[in-house]
This record gives C-alpha cells, sequence and structure tokens, in this order.
C-alpha cells in the first residue's frame, strides 16, 4: 500500500524528441503545458532535436539501438513508418481508434505498418512557390506558372534590385544541399515535367529519362545565375534567412515558413509576400512534395500508457488548432480546414487545400527499407550535376544502375 | 647454485607474469575485444538499429568498398575507323559508362588519366569512399604541414624573452580550446557564400572579386576551406608540444655557440632543430593520426557534399543502417592509421629514442 502511495506521488517524466525549424520547438512546448495544467502528476520534457532530417533519424537510430527508454515520444518523419515500426508501440492499443478517423485517411494509410498504427500525424507539409508582391507590382509581372516564367522573372527583378544597390539580391533560393530537402525540392522538378518520381509506385526505376536530363540542366543552370551559387548548400533555414531578410523573389519552402515571414518583428517583409503552387513545365501539372511528421511511441518506453496519451493529445484537435494559427503547420485534421479561426489566420489553407491533399509521396513505401539509400543516391546524383561535377545524362545513368542494384526493379517509362 | 639461480629466475618471471595478468587482460578487453566485434561485423551485413538477423557475407564488404579497375579509354570512331575530333582538335573519347565493367559490380570513373597517348579510367565500385581517402590525406598532409611550419615559428617567438610572455602564450591556446563543434559553426558563418561571411565582404570591399566565393559550396574550395580551419584550430597545439622540446635545451649551448661565432641560422638547424626533433616526432605523430580521423568539421561544415573516411563512415552507418559495412570501412581506416604510424616510427626512429 506504502508502496503504490509513494509511486503515484511520484512524478512521470515524459520526453518528447521534436523539431526546432522556425516556431516548432515554442509550439510543441506551449502544447506541452497545456497538457501538464490538466495533468498534474506528469512532467513533458521537450528533446530539441537536429534540423535536418537526417541527422534527426541519426540521433533516433542511437536510442533505438540502445533500446533506450530516455524518450517516450518521437516526432517521425512522413517517410520513416515503414523502416522504423518495430521500435514503436501500436497506438490502437492504446485507444487510437476514438480519434483516427479525423485525420487525413492518406496520411494514417502512411503510418500503418501490418494493421499496426506506428505513429499519429501530427502536421503535414507541401512544398509551395512564395513570392514578394511587392516586388512583382514593381516591376510589373505576373505570378510565375512555368519555371520558364519563373526563371525570366526571377532574373529581371534580380537584375533591377541589383542596380538599385542591393547586391546581395537574388531571383530564387531553394533547398540544394545535399540531403532529403533537395529529394523534395528535384522531385517537384520532376514530377512536375513528366519526368517520373524516381521511383514508381508499381515499382519500376523512372529516373533515367530525357526529361530528367532537362529538368536537371535547367536547375543546373540556376545555379550562379537566379540562385546564388551558395545554394547548392542550404537548407529550409538558409532559404528562409535570404528569403524574410528582403534578399530573395522567390523561395521554395513549407508552410512553416509563411507565420515567421508574416511576423514584422522578425522579418523585413511582412505582408509584401504570398504563397501559391509551384511552377510547372509548359506540359505538366505543379507538384509538391508530400512531408509532415508524425508522433510515435517508443517501444521501450517506461510509461508507454502516458507517453501515448501524451502523443495523442499533442497531435490532437487543440494542439493541431494553435500550431495552424500561430505558426502555420498545417493540420491533418479535415475539419480545421474549414475551421474559421484558423482560416482568418492563414487564408492559403483553404486556397491551397488541394495542394495539400494532392500532394506527391515520395517512393519511401515501394523502397523500403531502402527508402534512405535511394534518396541519397538521388540527391548525392542531383547535387553533383548542381554543383558541375558531372553532366546530368552520365549522373543519371549511373543513378539508374545504382538503384537497380539496390532495389533490384526493373527499368521503366515515367508514367504521365 | 646454478640451479638455484634458475628457479629464482623462473619465480621472477612467473611473479611478472602474475603482475602483468591484470594489465594484459584489461587491455584485451578494452582494446581487443571490441576490435575483433568491429571486424568480425564487417564480415556481415548487420543493419544498425534493428533486430533482423543478420547474414556472414564474407569480405563482400571490403570488396564493394576497395575493388578499383584502370580501363583504358577508347577514342570514338566514325564509320571509316577514323578518330573523331571536335573544334579545337581535341580526341573525343567514349563515355566512360559504356566501357567499365558492369559485373560483379558496377564501376564509375574516379580519375582520367593520359599517359603515352592513350587515356585511361581509374575506377572504383565506391568511387564515393575512394574520394573519401583521398581527401583525407590531401587534408592530413597539408594541414599537418603548415601546423608544423606554422607551429614551430609561434613555439620559437613565445619561447623568446619579452614582455607578457606569459599572457601570449594562454592567449595562443584560445582557438585549441573551443570546442570544434563550435568553432566549425563560426567558421561557417564567417565563410558564407554571400556578403553575411566576413570572408566575402573583405574580398569585395577590396575590389578582389566580383561575384562571392561559396567557399563551402564549391568543390575547388572546399578542401583549402577545411585546410584553413584545421590550421587555424591546432596550430596552437603543434605550438605547445614544441615549445615544451624547446624549454628543454640548455641555455649554455646557445652561449657557447654564440662564444664560437655561430650564426643565429647556424644554431637553429644545428642545436634547437636536432634537440627538439623527439618532441618534434611526437607532436607530428599526434596530428597526423588526429587528421586521419578527421570527423566533426567535415560533418558541420560540408555534411554529405564531400566526405572524409570517418564522416563516410558516420554516414554510412547512420543515414543507410549499414553497419556491417561501416565496420569495414573502420578497419580501413584502422589499417591506414596503422600504416602511418608505423611510417612514422620508422622515419623518425621513436622507437630508438
Amino acid at each position: 500500500m506504502f508502496f503504490t502511495v509513494s509511486v503515484a506521488a511520484e512524478d512521470v517524466t515524459i520526453t518528447v524528441a521534436g523539431g526546432a525549424v522556425g516556431q516548432e520547438l515554442e509550439m510543441t512546448e506551449r502544447a506541452a503545458e497545456m497538457y501538464m495544467e490538466e495533468n498534474p502528476g506528469v512532467i513533458i520534457e521537450v528533446l530539441d532535436t537536429p534540423d535536418l532530417a537526417q541527422d534527426r533519424l541519426g540521433l533516433y537510430l542511437q536510442f533505438f539501438e540502445a533500446e533506450s527508454s530516455e524518450v517516450d515520444v518521437y516526432q517521425i518523419d512522413v517517410i520513416w513508418p515503414g523502416d522504423l515500426a518495430e521500435h514503436f508501440v501500436d497506438l490502437y492499443d492504446y485507444g487510437a481508434e476514438d480519434i483516427v478517423d479525423m485525420h487525413f485517411q492518406e496520411i494514417v494509410d502512411n503510418n500503418t505498418v501490418d494493421g499496426e498504427l506506428i505513429a499519429i500525424p501530427w502536421f503535414t507539409d507541401a512544398g509551395l512557390l512564395y513570392y514578394r508582391t511587392d516586388l512583382l507590382e514593381k516591376y510589373d509581372l505576373d505570378v510565375p506558372e512555368t519555371w520558364t516564367e519563373l526563371e525570366e522573372t526571377a532574373q529581371i527583378i534580380q537584375d533591377g534590385e541589383r542596380e538599385e544597390g542591393n547586391e546581395d539580391f537574388v531571383g530564387f533560393v531553394w533547398q540544394g544541399d545535399a540531403y532529403e530537402g533537395l529529394t523534395t525540392n528535384a522531385l517537384e522538378w520532376f514530377a512536375s515535367s513528366n519526368a517520373g518520381t524516381i521511383i514508381s509506385d508499381d515499382g519500376y526505376i523512372t529516373v533515367n529519362n530525357e526529361r530528367a536530363v532537362e529538368v536537371l540542366e535547367m536547375a543546373a543552370g540556376w545555379v550562379g545565375t537566379i540562385s546564388p551559387t551558395g545554394v547548392t548548400g542550404m537548407a529550409e533555414e538558409d532559404a528562409r534567412a535570404i528569403f524574410q531578410g528582403g534578399n530573395a523573389a522567390f523561395m521554395r519552402n513549407w508552410p512553416y515558413a509563411y507565420a515567421l515571414g508574416q511576423d514584422p518583428e522578425e522579418s523585413a517583409i511582412a505582408g509584401n509576400f504570398d504563397v501559391t503552387t509551384l511552377p510547372a513545365a509548359e506540359d505538366g501539372e505543379p507538384a509538391h512534395t508530400l512531408g509532415g511528421w508524425n508522433l510515435a511511441v517508443s517501444q521501450y518506453s517506461e510509461n508507454p500508457e502516458i507517453a501515448a496519451d501524451v502523443a495523442m493529445y499533442l497531435a490532437g484537435f487543440e494542439s493541431q488548432k494553435m500550431r495552424a494559427i500561430e505558426a502555420t503547420m498545417n493540420p491533418t485534421i479535415e475539419e480545421l480546414y474549414e475551421d474559421e479561426e484558423v482560416l482568418e489566420a492563414v487564408p492559403f489553407f483553404g486556397e491551397l487545400y488541394d495542394v495539400f491533399v494532392n500532394a506527391v509521396a515520395r517512393p519511401s513505401t515501394v523502397s523500403a527499407p531502402n527508402y534512405n539509400q535511394v534518396s541519397e543516391y538521388y540527391f548525392q546524383a542531383v547535387h553533383s550535376v548542381l554543383t558541375g561535377q558531372d553532366d546530368a545524362l552520365t549522373a543519371l545513368e549511373f543513378l539508374e544502375l545504382d538503384l537497380q542494384d539496390l532495389t533490384g526493379f526493373e527499368i521503366g517509362e515515367p508514367q504521365n | 647454485m646454478a640451479n638455484n639461480s634458475n628457479d629464482l629466475a623462473h619465480q621472477e618471471a612467473r611473479l611478472a607474469y602474475k603482475l602483468l595478468a591484470p594489465a594484459a587482460i584489461i587491455l584485451l578487453l578494452v582494446a581487443l575485444y571490441p576490435l575483433g566485434q568491429v571486424f568480425y561485423t564487417s564480415m556481415t551485413d548487420r543493419v544498425f538499429a534493428s533486430g533482423q538477423e543478420p547474414n556472414f557475407v564474407g569480405f563482400d564488404n571490403y570488396r564493394q568498398l576497395l575493388s578499383m579497375r584502370i580501363v583504358e579509354l577508347p577514342p570514338q570512331v566514325d564509320d571509316d575507323g577514323n578518330i573523331i575530333r571536335d573544334d579545337d582538335g581535341n580526341i573525343v573519347y567514349e563515355r566512360p559508362i559504356q566501357v567499365l565493367p558492369r559485373e560483379p559490380r558496377r564501376f564509375r570513373d574516379v580519375w582520367q588519366i593520359n599517359l603515352f597517348g592513350t587515356r585511361y579510367l581509374i575506377a572504383a565500385s565506391n568511387p564515393a569512399f575512394i574520394s573519401a581517402i583521398t581527401n583525407t590525406l590531401i587534408f592530413t598532409i597539408i594541414s599537418v604541414f603548415l601546423e608544423t611550419i606554422l607551429g614551430l615559428m609561434i613555439a620559437l617567438v613565445v619561447n623568446s624573452n619579452f614582455k607578457g610572455r606569459g599572457a601570449m602564450r594562454a592567449i595562443m591556446l584560445v582557438p585549441w580550446a573551443v570546442i570544434t563543434v563550435v568553432s566549425a559553426r563560426m567558421w561557417e558563418w564567417m565563410l558564407a557564400s554571400s556578403r553575411v561571411g566576413i570572408f566575402n565582404t573583405l574580398l569585395r570591399r577590396f575590389d578582389l572579386i566580383d561575384e562571392s566565393i561559396a567557399f563551402l559550396q564549391t568543390s575547388t574550395w572546399q578542401l583549402p576551406s577545411m585546410i584553413a580551419v584545421d590550421v587555424w584550430k591546432t596550430t596552437p597545439f603543434m605550438a605547445l608540444l614544441i615549445l615544451a622540446g624547446l624549454q628543454l635545451i640548455p641555455n649554455e649551448l646557445y652561449e657557447a655557440s654564440r662564444v664560437d661565432g655561430a650564426s643565429k641560422i647556424r644554431q637553429f638547424f644545428s642545436i634547437t632543430l636536432p634537440l627538439i626533433k623527439p618532441s618534434l616526432a611526437v607532436a607530428l605523430i599526434f596530428r597526423t593520426l588526429d587528421a586521419l580521423r578527421v570527423f566533426d568539421i567535415f560533418q558541420v561544415l560540408l555534411a554529405q557534399s564531400r566526405y572524409s573516411m570517418a564522416s563516410y563512415n558516420y554516414f554510412q552507418l547512420i543515414n543507410n543502417r549499414a553497419m556491417g559495412m561501416s565496420s569495414a570501412i573502420g578497419v580501413v581506416i584502422f589499417i591506414i592509421i596503422f600504416v602511418f604510424a608505423l611510417m612514422y616510427i620508422k622515419a623518425l626512429g621513436v622507437d630508438a629514442e
């Protein structure tokens, strides 16, 4: 009796490993405080993890290899559930049935491995084109709809602004460092130009085709012209710093950059930019890579029940609504896209709803458990073309051989 | 009598073994066991952080890592058998992918060389690792060379008598005392590809360049940048070790040579250099072995855009979860470092001291 009392009196600490890109950390900490107010006896500690997805994965894997109970709840990328399923509990065992229906079915499916719900959807992402409304007006230009138009528009604005004395002004910033972010960017160029999605859904390697060569040559042409040479070392936050500082006309980034850009204390361009769909080839449709993060509960947690409750609370209606309004992080709860307060704060959630539900997935399901290696081959090939070390054709031919050796899949034509 | 002393010798030997045993056991446990474990794992296809049962694959990982081929690259010929030349009269060669072997694994060209009018391809089945090795070797040789020269100069300066010598010696150590990851971040900022970075700001202020240089993104500037950061960081360490050697040299030697009329330069080459050789040798070995294992500055500043041996190993283990493969890389790094250590010991005669 005495024993149980003393255990009950002891606070339970739940550690949540979360991201710190933009306002992520602050949002997680606030939701955690809300939970702690409602549930005295539980202390939530938020562990701040690296910005680059693969660095974060590296950290997680070290916890898993040691079967460590140090972290209870992990924030995991949409591309990981297949790979990491063995380290997480089935959330259906902890009452997830009641809440799962309100989330987007596609993401729930993505997070379901062998009938087990590995992670609860937290926020979804899709690449967007950020553009400066004031500059388009100043130079009397339209929002570009094709990549060629983007090149021309960016060049005109860049030349004009540099002439006026801002030597650091650039046309277009995006994520070009050799990392997962380049895979998401390049996939958008490919898919919007009918060059396929690296590996097709039915398991054919489609990466080496004429359109892909053109696309890569086009992107390599941006480096040092409309984009700075440093773009091949940029991740999300580097691009955001330049755009938000008022030194770029266009930016490819995820929705989180919107709220920060509209904050006059943080940003030099508050009120002077907007977001829209990404450009496409003349004969293509815009494509936006599906991103997003989910919360999973560690198999090695000492308090899986409480941890699951925390995860479901953090990914619940209240918390997602707060994140949507204050940090423009896309909810995974359908209802929130019709919520008036959310739409007032972030009008583009309504306007670009189709973009978010039809985003292009990376080939992580079809290539599991080798997706990380597939992605590394892909971004290294693309990076070598961007930096001029390889020509596009050679890079793609070798990439095709590497993917063949890795996956054993046949070569196919991209499906348009 | 003879018997007695023999017994005594035996007893002493036995006692010596007994006394050595704890140290030997600890050495076995902490050094040989992990090394053996890594070697064993390198023969498997074990996946990092997974319950999957590993398979024994023999030397496959090593073959994948180290296989190299030299292949002749034939020129392109037209239908009549004439060699095709471009507008400048240069021979147009076949594309490497068409002549490189695909079996038992695919090969990719790392370098092309011209020898006696024929072009050869040096191809590897894992060009990324081969480049990681060359990157590391270039980095090591140049950075250790510069650190030794600069470290020697600094040590000679702070060894001479001047006011504020103590403070100078303390200040000198600051770069070395900063945690590498922190200093790497500082350098990342200074080397930024726009005028955010101090180097680009200065170069443009003095009109030395028209366009900003992307130091960390352009392949020609990546290694020089890494070397610069490392030289800045570890020269103080080198200087410190050399300084320790300098202080052991008795002043009388210089006095005597001055009486004999030796010049400062003569003094340096006949007294200073030979007498600091042992500490210089130790410093060189330390720095070389350290530089061969370089990880932090490559990981922070270049991540996956250019590898050192250790950072390549890290990404194989962490991103690709290829624990078997990364163990094999670890063994290769171990062997390379071991070879360097042996060469130093032989060349500098350290064991004879």
